[in-house]
């Protein structure tokens, strides 16, 4: 079972990383989205609020939320794949 | 210089092809004509090729090992090892080692009147380390003739294409944004620095020669 266990960390550490990192990356894409958004609508108000709405919209969204995935997607995998290869 | 790059490019791209080739599946067509048992020295370094099926085995220097022996259509002779993945890499979580064995059993069929099977495995056969392909699934085929699809290859490998070309696009936009610019600029002022330097240098000659006798 030792191995079953390293397997959990490894893949937990990996997950994490590359939810750590997911999460920047796409939040960066938003701000620049925001910010691109806001020159083609005829810069109206002011572009630092704007951007720091639509951000906080960003952190509640379903898409945001979707970079979960990372976490939960490899185990269902994991799971299709040892079901494949010992029992069918 | 420029040759060194792309020996050293290759090489990596090489290691990549020969890792894939090594982890994921492949299937042959055969004719099981025997299974065995043998005991395996397992304290080299090619050890690598073999599995760790347990927590005990990692420690353990010799145990003994399943082989599927098969025939090919041609002719040729292919032995398989038969070992528990576990939870190890190649990440197969293959656990039914004795199942298989006792599929590979029912499956044995004379020349006379051949049973025909697909034997997915992963790994390498080389007589000279001695190493084996590891089996992971029979199933029957029809024939001897039948066209196999490698869908799960090229799945894998289309995922694995695109999520490199991602990265890739995403890193050289990101050079030609951030880094680019900032090296060009210390370009910019190192050339400066030196301009500065060579013109200082002039006046510093200029004014040593004014004392130079005529």
């Amino acid at each position: 079972m030792f191995g079953l266990l390293r397997l959990v960390v490894v893949l937990l550490v990996l997950q994490t990383v590359t939810y750590i990192g997911l999460s920047l990356y796409s939040r960066a894409v938003r701000r620049g989205k925001l910010a691109r958004w806001w020159e083609e609508k005829g810069k109206t108000g002011d572009k630092e609020a704007f951007v720091a709405r639509g951000l906080k919209a960003y952190d509640k969204s379903f898409r945001r939320k979707l970079i979960l995935g990372v976490y939960f997607v490899p185990w269902v995998l994991i799971a299709v794949l040892i079901y494949i290869v010992n029992f069918k | 210089m420029r040759y060194v790059k792309w020996v050293i490019i290759g090489l990596f791209w090489l290691c990549v092809a020969a890792f894939l080739h090594y982890t994921l599946p492949q299937r042959d067509i055969v004719r099981i004509v025997n299974t065995y048992e043998e005991r395996q020295e397992l304290n080299d370094w090619t050890r690598i090729f073999w599995s760790r099926p347990d927590d005990q085995s990692a420690t353990i220097i010799n145990r003994d090992v399943q082989f599927i022996q098969g025939v090919t259509p041609e002719g040729r002779p292919k032995v398989y090892r038969n070992e528990d993945t576990s939870w190890s890499w190649p990440p197969y979580f293959k656990f039914d080692t004795a199942n298989l064995y006792t599929e590979a059993n029912d499956a044995i069929s004379t020349k006379d009147t051949p049973e025909w099977v697909a034997i997915t495995h992963y790994g390498w056969r080389n007589e000279f380390l001695s190493i084996f392909p590891n089996a992971v699934a029979i199933k029957p085929v029809a024939g001897p003739d039948v066209r196999l699809i490698p869908w799960f290859n090229i799945i894998v490998l289309t995922l694995l294409a695109a999520l490199v070309w991602a990265i890739w696009v995403r890193w050289r936009r990101f050079r030609q944004r951030r880094i680019d610019p900032v090296i060009e600029d210390v370009e910019d002022s190192l050339y400066a620095a030196g301009e500065a330097i060579e013109e200082r240098r002039g006046r510093l000659r200029r004014w040593l020669d004014s004392w130079k006798s005529k």
